[in-house]
C-alpha cells in the first residue's frame, strides 16, 4: 500500500514534469520575446515543488504513525482520568486496545472463545477506543492518498499558474538543488554532533545518579544494583557507589585488545614485509585479497568461532596441560580479534612500506646489504610512523569491536592482568546494559551511554593520532 | 667468509618469517571457513520419520467438506497424538511422552497442512513423512554423542533404541529443509528459519541505501564542486575520517539514543535500523565519492563552464555521471558492510525473538548477523548447525555483492 | 699510457634484454685500474643498464636478463653462482643519479655499509672509520659539529658527497657513479668533479654523465653508446677531437642527442 502511493508520487511528479515544460511552450509571445529559462527548466520546476513536500509530510505521517495513533484513540473524552496515568499502565491499556481492535469487528459466531472472554472483560470506553483504532488505518490509509495525490496536484496546478515568459525559474531550480545538496552535507556534519550530544546529553544523566569519581576510580562493577532503582526515582548516590566502577572493564578491554595485538601485529607485519618486499606480482595478487578477506567477514562470525570453536579447544589444551583456562578467557576473545586484525595491520603497512621509495634500497644493496638488511635497517625505519599509525588504527578498532567480546568473553567484570581469566569489556557491558527494557530515566540503561562516550573519545583520540601520522609520513615521500 | 654465510643464514630466517606470516594469515581463512561449511551444511537436511497416519474422524473436528478456514483453526493435536499411538503399540503414559518428544513439537501443523492439500485422504491411511525433533536430528547426523552416561543426554536409552528399531525398517529418512528458507524464527531448532531475518536485512538496507546515498553522493558534490579549500573544509575532511573510524557501536548508541530517545521512533524496526546504519556508511559513501568525483579531470569541467553552462549544469550533466561508477561500487561496498554489522542492530532492539516475516520496515524485525547472534547464544544444540548456515547465506550475500562491485568497476572504469 | 695488463675489469660479449626488449647488444669494453672511465651517450643508449650490471643492481628487476662475461682483476667472474652479490657489491660500489641518504643520521649514513659488513672491530675503530670515509669525501669539515643530525637535511650537493662517503666507507676497488651531478647545481657539481679526481688515486672509477663537458674534464677514457651499441672507446682527448666515428662526431659537436 504504502510502496504504492509512493509510486504513484512518483508518477504524479513525473507528469508534471511535461505539464510544466508544455505549459511554457505554449506561452504566445509578442515580437522578439523568448523564454526566460529553457522549457525543462519549467518542468524540473514544478517537479521539485510537487516532490519534495509530499516526501517530507509522508516520511513525518510514516514515522509517528503509533503517536498518531494514540493521540486519535487515548482521547481524554473517553478516559478522563489519562492524564494521571504512568507509562506502564497507559503502555497496558493501549495494548488491550490494540488487541481488541483486531476482534472488536468479527461477527460474535465467528469469535474463538479467548477472544470471546476478552471482549466480555473489557470496558466501554476500551471497546469503543478500540472501534476508533479499528478505523483509524482506513484514516490514516486516506490521509497518504490526500498526501500523495491532491497535495501534489493541487500544489502543482495552482504553482503552473504562475508560470508565463516573465518568469526565470533557472536561478530558482538551481538554488532549490544547491539548498538540497547544502543540506546534505550539513547532515554528515551533524552526524558527528550528534553522536556527541546524544552521548554527552544521557552521560550527563547518568552522572546525576553517579559520582563522576565513582564512575571512573572505583574498581567494583555491579550494575544489577541499580536493577532495583524504578524509573525517574531520586537516588540515594551511597547505593550506586560500588555499582558502576569503570576500571575494571577498561583493563578488561585493554587486556583482551592486547591479547588482539600480540596476535595481529607480528603476523600483519610478517605478511605486509613478505607480500611488498618478497613475493612476486602473481603471488601478491593471489594472496593480499584472500587476507582482505579476513576483514570482510562480519564480527558475528569470529564471535561464533571464538566461543564455539576456540574457546572449548584452549580450556581442552589447558585441562589436558594442568592450567586451568576459563571458558570466558580473554584469550580466545583476543585471539579471534587479532586475526580480524590482521588485515588492517598488513594493509596499512603494506601500502606504507611500498612508499619507501626505491632510491633507499637501492642505496643499500649497493653497499652489499641483504634483502633483510635492507629492509631491516633502512625500510622500516623509515616506513616506521607510518607503520605505527597502522598500528594505532588497529588498537582503536580492537577497543571499539563489540560482537567478538560480546559473545566470546565474559560479563562478569574481572581486575585482572591475566588473559586465561575471565575478563568483560566496555562494549560488552554497553550491549548487556542496553538488552531488556531500556528506560532512559534509569542509571542501568544510561550508564551504556556514559560507557560510549568514553569508548568515543579513546577511539577518536587514537584516530586523530594515528591519521595525522600517516598523512604526514604520506607528505614527505610524496 | 663466515660472517656472509651467517649473513645469509638470517636472511633465509627472515624470509621465512614473513612466509610463516602470510601462510598463518592464509591458514585462519581457510579454517574459519571450513568450520562454517562443515558444521552449517547440515542445516539444509532434516531428519524425518515415516508413519502411517490414518486421518482418523475421532479425532478430528473437520472433515473432508469443511473449509479451508475451517481446517485452519482447528486443532490436529489430538490426531497426531493417534499416530504415534497406531505406529507404536502398548505404550505406557510415560513412553508415549518419550516417543512423542521424538517428532517435532509442530507434528499438528504438518498434519493439518497436508490434510488443507489432500482432504480426499479423510478416513484414509497414507505414509507420511514427519519432521523428527531437533534432538534426534542432532543424534542421526551425529553432532551429538551417542556414548555419553544417559543422563548428559537430551534422548534417553529408550529413545535410542526406538530409533535404532526405526533405523531397521528404514523408515528414518531426510530431506532437503525448505523451512530453513521459508520460515521465519522459532523456539524449535528444526522449524526455525531464516526468511524473516532476510527480509529484516533487506528493508534496513533499502532504508539505509535510500538514506545514506543521495546524502553521502550530495554531500559530496558540495564539498567537492561548491566549496572552496580552506579551513571549513578541512575540518570536515577531518571529521569525515574520524567518523569512518568510529565503532559501530557508538552508531548504534546514537541510533537508541537520538532516534528513537529523541525523534520518539518506533523500537526494534528495521527503518530505524537501517536509519542507523545509514549514519554508519554515510562516512565510507562520502569518501568513495570524493575520490570519484576527483578523479574526473578538470577538464571536463572547463569545457562545459566555456560553453556558458552554469556550475549547477556543469556538475549534474558532465562531473556527476562520470563518477557514477566509482560512486555506486563505493556505496556497494558500504552496504556491505552495514548488512554484515550486528552492534547497531543490537543497540535499535533488532534482536528480538521474531516469528512472523516482517511485511515492511515498519514491522518488528530481526536482521540476518543479529539472528545469527541469537541462535548462537541459544542453548538447544540444533542451533549450532542452523547458526553456520546463517552465516553461510550472509557470507554468500557479502560475495555477492563485493564482486558486483568489482564488476562494476572492471566494466565502467574510466581511465583518464 | 695504460698498461694493457692493468684492468680492474674487463667485460665482454655482454647482451642485455628487458623482457623481449634487447638494451645492451653484444658490448665489450675493458677499465683500467685506478682511472675514470666515462660512459657517454644519448637519453636510453643503455649506458646506465650496462652500469648497473657491474655490480648486478639489475638483478633487482625480475624482467632483465644479463649475458655476457664480467671479470674483476682479471680472476673473478662476477656473476659466478657461489660468488655472494653482497661481497661482490662490497667490492664494487654505486653512487646514484639522486642522492639518496637513508633518512639516518649523518653518522649512521656512513657506519651502515662497516656494520653490516663487520669491517670494524670496536666502536672507535668505527668512529675514525667514519670520519675518514667523511673527510675523503670532502664533507667533514662541513658536518663535524652535526653528525647526529639527520642526513636528509642536507643541501643536494652534501647528501651527493655523503652517499659518496657512505660509497667509500667499505673501501671498495670500484666506484660507479650514474649521472652523479645531473640533480646539483653548478657549485656542488664542481665540488663533486674534483672530488672524483682526488678519488681516482685510490679507486678505479666509471662513470655515466649527460654533459661531455664532465667527460673531458674528469675522465681518462670515454665510451660513447648508442641504441644499446658501444659506438667507439678509447682515450678521452681522442674521442673528443678526433673520433673514428662519424656518429661520434655528430654526437659530440651537439648534431644530435
Amino acid at each position: 500500500m504504502v510502496y504504492f502511493a509512493l509510486l504513484l508520487l512518483f508518477i504524479v511528479s513525473y507528469s508534471f514534469y511535461y505539464f510544466g515544460k508544455n505549459r511554457a511552450l505554449k506561452i504566445k509571445f509578442t515580437g522578439d520575446q523568448k523564454l526566460a529559462s529553457l522549457p525543462d527548466y519549467y518542468g524540473y520546476f514544478l517537479v521539485l515543488v510537487v516532490f519534495l513536500p509530499s516526501l517530507i509530510i509522508w516520511f513525518i505521517l510514516l514515522l509517528y504513525k503509533s503517536n498518531f495513533q494514540e493521540l486519535y484513540v487515548m482521547s481524554p473524552t473517553l478516559f478522563p482520568d489519562i492524564a494521571q496515568w504512568s507509562d506502564a499502565k497507559f503502555g497496558l491499556i493501549m495494548n488491550k486496545i490494540s488487541n481488541l481492535a483486531l476482534i472488536v469487528n468479527i461477527p460474535e459466531a465467528d469469535l474463538l472463545k479467548g477472544q470471546t472472554s476478552l471482549l466480555n472483560m473489557s470496558s466501554e470506553s476500551e471497546l469503543i477506543a478500540a472501534k476508533n483504532l479499528a478505523s483509524f488505518d482506513s484514516i490514516y490509509g486516506w490521509s497518504i492518498v490526500i498526501v500523495f495525490i491532491l497535495l501534489p496536484v493541487i500544489l502543482g496546478l495552482s504553482i503552473s499558474r504562475l508560470i508565463n515568459q516573465k518568469l526565470n525559474v533557472q536561478p530558482i531550480v538551481e538554488k532549490i538543488i544547491i539548498n538540497i545538496i547544502r543540506f546534505s552535507s550539513i547532515v554528515a556534519i551533524l552526524v558527528t554532533f550528534g553522536i556527541f550530544f546524544s552521548l554527552i546529553f544521557e552521560a550527563i544523566k547518568f552522572f546525576q545518579y553517579v559520582n563522576f569519581a565513582d564512575f571512573f576510580f572505583n574498581t567494583a562493577w555491579n550494575p544489577n544494583r541499580a536493577w532495583v532503582i524504578s524509573s525517574g526515582e531520586t537516588v540515594d548516590p551511597e547505593i550506586l557507589k560500588d555499582a558502576f566502577g569503570w576500571v575494571p572493564l577498561l583493563t578488561g578491554t585493554l587486556l583482551v585488545g592486547s591479547v588482539a595485538m600480540f596476535v595481529a601485529i607480528p603476523l600483519g607485519l610478517a605478511s605486509a614485509i613478505y607480500l611488498a618486499e618478497y613475493a612476486s606480482s602473481k603471488v601478491r595478487d593471489i594472496a593480499k585479497p584472500i587476507i582482505e578477506i579476513l576483514a570482510g567477514i562480519p564480527t558475528v562470525v569470529y564471535g561464533f568461532f571464538a566461543a564455539l570453536t576456540l574457546a572449548p579447544i584452549l580450556k581442552n589444551f589447558g585441562d589436558s596441560i594442568g592450567i586451568d583456562i576459563s571458558a570466558e578467557s580473554a584469550l580466545a576473545a583476543g585471539l579471534a580479534m587479532g586475526v580480524m586484525i590482521i588485515p588492517f595491520v598488513s594493509s596499512l603497512s603494506d601500502d606504507v612500506i611500498r612508499s619507501v621509495p626505491n632510491s633507499l634500497r637501492d642505496g643499500s644493496y649497493a653497499l652489499g646489504a641483504t634483502k633483510s638488511e635492507t629492509i631491516k635497517k633502512v625500510v622500516l625505519p623509515a616506513a616506521l610512523p607510518g607503520i605505527m599509525g597502522s598500528f594505532l588504527l588497529a588498537v582503536s578498532r580492537a577497543i571499539g569491536e563489540t560482537m567478538i567480546v560480546v559473545m566470546a568473553a565474559s560479563l562478569r567484570a574481572n581486575l585482572t592482568f591475566n588473559p586465561l581469566e575471565p575478563a568483560t569489556t566496555i562494549t560488552t557491558q554497553i550491549v548487556t546494559a542496553l538488552i531488556g527494557d531500556v528506560e532512559f530515566e534509569n542509571p542501568k540503561t544510561l550508564v551504556a551511554f556514559a560507557l560510549g562516550l568514553s569508548l568515543f573519545v579513546m577511539t577518536l583520540i587514537l584516530n586523530i593520532i594515528a591519521i595525522t601520522i600517516v598523512r604526514k609520513y604520506r607528505e614527505k615521500y610524496e | 667468509m663466515s660472517n656472509i654465510k651467517k649473513r645469509l643464514k638470517a636472511e633465509r630466517r627472515f624470509k621465512f618469517y614473513g612466509q610463516l606470516g602470510v601462510f598463518l594469515s592464509l591458514l585462519f581463512v581457510t579454517l574459519l571457513m571450513l568450520k562454517i561449511f562443515t558444521t552449517g551444511s547440515g542445516a539444509f537436511f532434516r531428519t524425518t520419520i515415516e508413519a502411517d497416519v490414518f486421518f482418523d474422524p475421532k479425532f478430528m473436528q473437520v472433515d473432508k467438506n469443511s473449509s479451508d478456514k475451517e481446517i485452519s483453526r482447528s486443532s490436529f493435536e489430538a490426531l497426531a497424538d493417534s499416530v504415534v499411538n497406531n505406529n507404536f503399540k502398548d505404550l505406557n503414559e510415560g513412553q508415549f511422552i518419550k516417543v512423542r518428544e521424538m517428532f517435532t513439537r509442530r507434528f499438528d501443523y504438518q498434519l493439518r497442512d497436508y490434510f488443507l492439500d489432500n482432504k480426499d485422504d479423510y478416513k484414509k491411511t497414507v505414509k507420511l513423512k514427519i519432521t523428527a525433533s531437533s534432538d534426534l536430528d542432532q543424534i542421526v547426523k551425529g553432532n551429538y554423542p551417542r556414548n555419553v552416561p544417559e543422563e548428559q543426554r537430551k534422548i534417553n536409552d529408550y529413545q535410542l533404541s526406538i530409533l535404532d528399531e526405526l533405523n531397521k525398517q528404514e523408515r528414518i529418512g531426510s530431506t532437503f529443509n525448505f523451512w530453513f528458507f521459508t520460515n521465519g524464527d522459532s523456539r524449535d531448532p528444526e522449524t526455525a528459519g531464516i526468511w524473516g531475518a532476510i527480509m529484516g536485512s533487506f528493508y534496513a538496507l533499502m532504508v539505509c541505501l535510500a538514506f545514506a546515498f543521495p546524502i553521502g553522493l550530495f554531500a559530496s558534490v558540495y564539498l567537492e564542486e561548491y566549496t572552496k579549500p580552506g579551513k571549513i573544509t578541512d575540518l570536515i575532511e577531518v571529521n569525515i575520517n574520524n567518523l569512518a573510524a568510529v565503532p559501530s557501536i557508538v552508531f548504534g548508541l546514537l541510533g537508541l539514543g537520538m532516534l528513537i530517545g529523541v525523534f520518539n521512533m518506533p523500537f526494534q524496526v528495521p527503518l530505524v535500523g537501517g536509519l542507523t546504519l545509514g549514519f554508519m556508511t554515510l562516512p565510507t559513501i562520502i569518501i568513495a565519492c570524493r575520490s570519484s568525483l576527483r578523479a574526473v579531470p578538470p577538464s571536463i569541467r572547463h569545457g562545459a563552464l566555456a560553453l556558458g553552462a552554469t556550475k549547477t549544469q556543469t556538475t549534474f550533466h558532465h562531473v556527476v555521471p562520470l563518477a557514477l561508477p566509482g560512486t555506486l561500487t563505493g556505496t556497494i561496498i558500504g552496504m556491505a558492510q552495514a548488512l554484515g554489522e550486528t552492534a547497531p542492530l543490537l543497540m535499535v532492539g533488532m534482536v528480538a525473538f521474531v516469528m512472523e516475516i516482517p511485511g515492511g520496515p515498519l514491522d518488528p524485525a530481526t536482521g540476518l548477523p543479529s539472528q545469527i547472534y541469537l541462535w548462537s547464544e541459544s542453548a538447544e544444540r540444533g542451533f549450532i548447525e542452523k547458526t553456520s548456515a546463517g552465516i553461510m547465506l550472509l557470507l554468500l550475500f557479502l560475495i555477492l555483492m563485493n564482486l558486483t562491485a568489482v564488476l562494476i568497476r572492471r566494466k565502467v572504469e574510466v581511465k583518464w | 699510457m695504460v698498461d694493457n695488463n692493468n684492468f680492474a675489469l674487463k667485460t665482454n660479449n655482454v647482451y642485455v634484454h628487458y623482457g623481449n626488449k634487447m638494451a645492451i647488444n653484444n658490448v665489450a669494453l675493458d677499465f683500467p685500474k685506478n682511472e675514470v672511465t666515462s660512459l657517454i651517450g644519448p637519453s636510453g643508449c643503455g649506458k646506465s643498464t650496462f652500469l648497473r650490471c657491474l655490480n648486478r643492481m639489475n638483478d633487482v628487476i625480475d624482467s632483465c636478463k644479463v649475458e655476457g662475461s664480467f671479470i674483476m682483476n682479471n680472476t673473478i667472474d662476477i656473476y659466478r653462482d657461489d660468488l655472494p652479490i653482497e661481497n661482490l657489491r662490497e667490492k664494487i660500489g654505486m653512487v646514484f643519479q639522486k642522492p639518496n641518504p637513508f633518512p639516518k643520521s649523518i653518522y649512521e649514513n656512513v657506519a651502515y655499509g662497516p656494520k653490516i659488513h663487520g669491517v670494524t672491530s670496536s666502536q672507535s675503530e668505527l668512529d675514525d672509520l667514519v670520519k675518514e670515509s667523511l673527510h675523503r669525501a670532502g664533507l667533514y669539515d662541513e658536518v663535524k659539529d652535526r653528525l647526529t643530525d639527520v642526513a636528509t637535511g642536507l643541501s643536494g650537493g652534501q647528501q651527493q658527497r655523503l652517499c659518496i662517503a657512505r660509497a667509500i666507507s667499505i673501501k671498495p676497488e670500484i666506484i660507479l657513479m650514474d649521472e652523479p651531478c645531473s640533480a646539483l647545481d653548478p657549485i656542488a657539481t664542481a665540488k663533486i668533479e674534483d672530488l672524483i679526481n682526488e678519488l681516482k688515486e685510490n679507486y678505479t672509477i666509471i662513470i655515466v654523465t649527460h654533459s661531455m663537458s664532465q667527460a673531458s674534464r674528469v675522465s681518462t677514457k670515454t665510451a660513447f653508446f648508442h641504441l644499446g651499441n658501444l659506438i667507439e672507446e678509447g682515450d678521452t682527448s681522442k674521442i673528443f677531437t678526433k673520433p673514428d666515428k662519424e656518429q661520434t662526431n655528430d654526437y659530440i659537436t651537439g648534431r644530435f642527442g
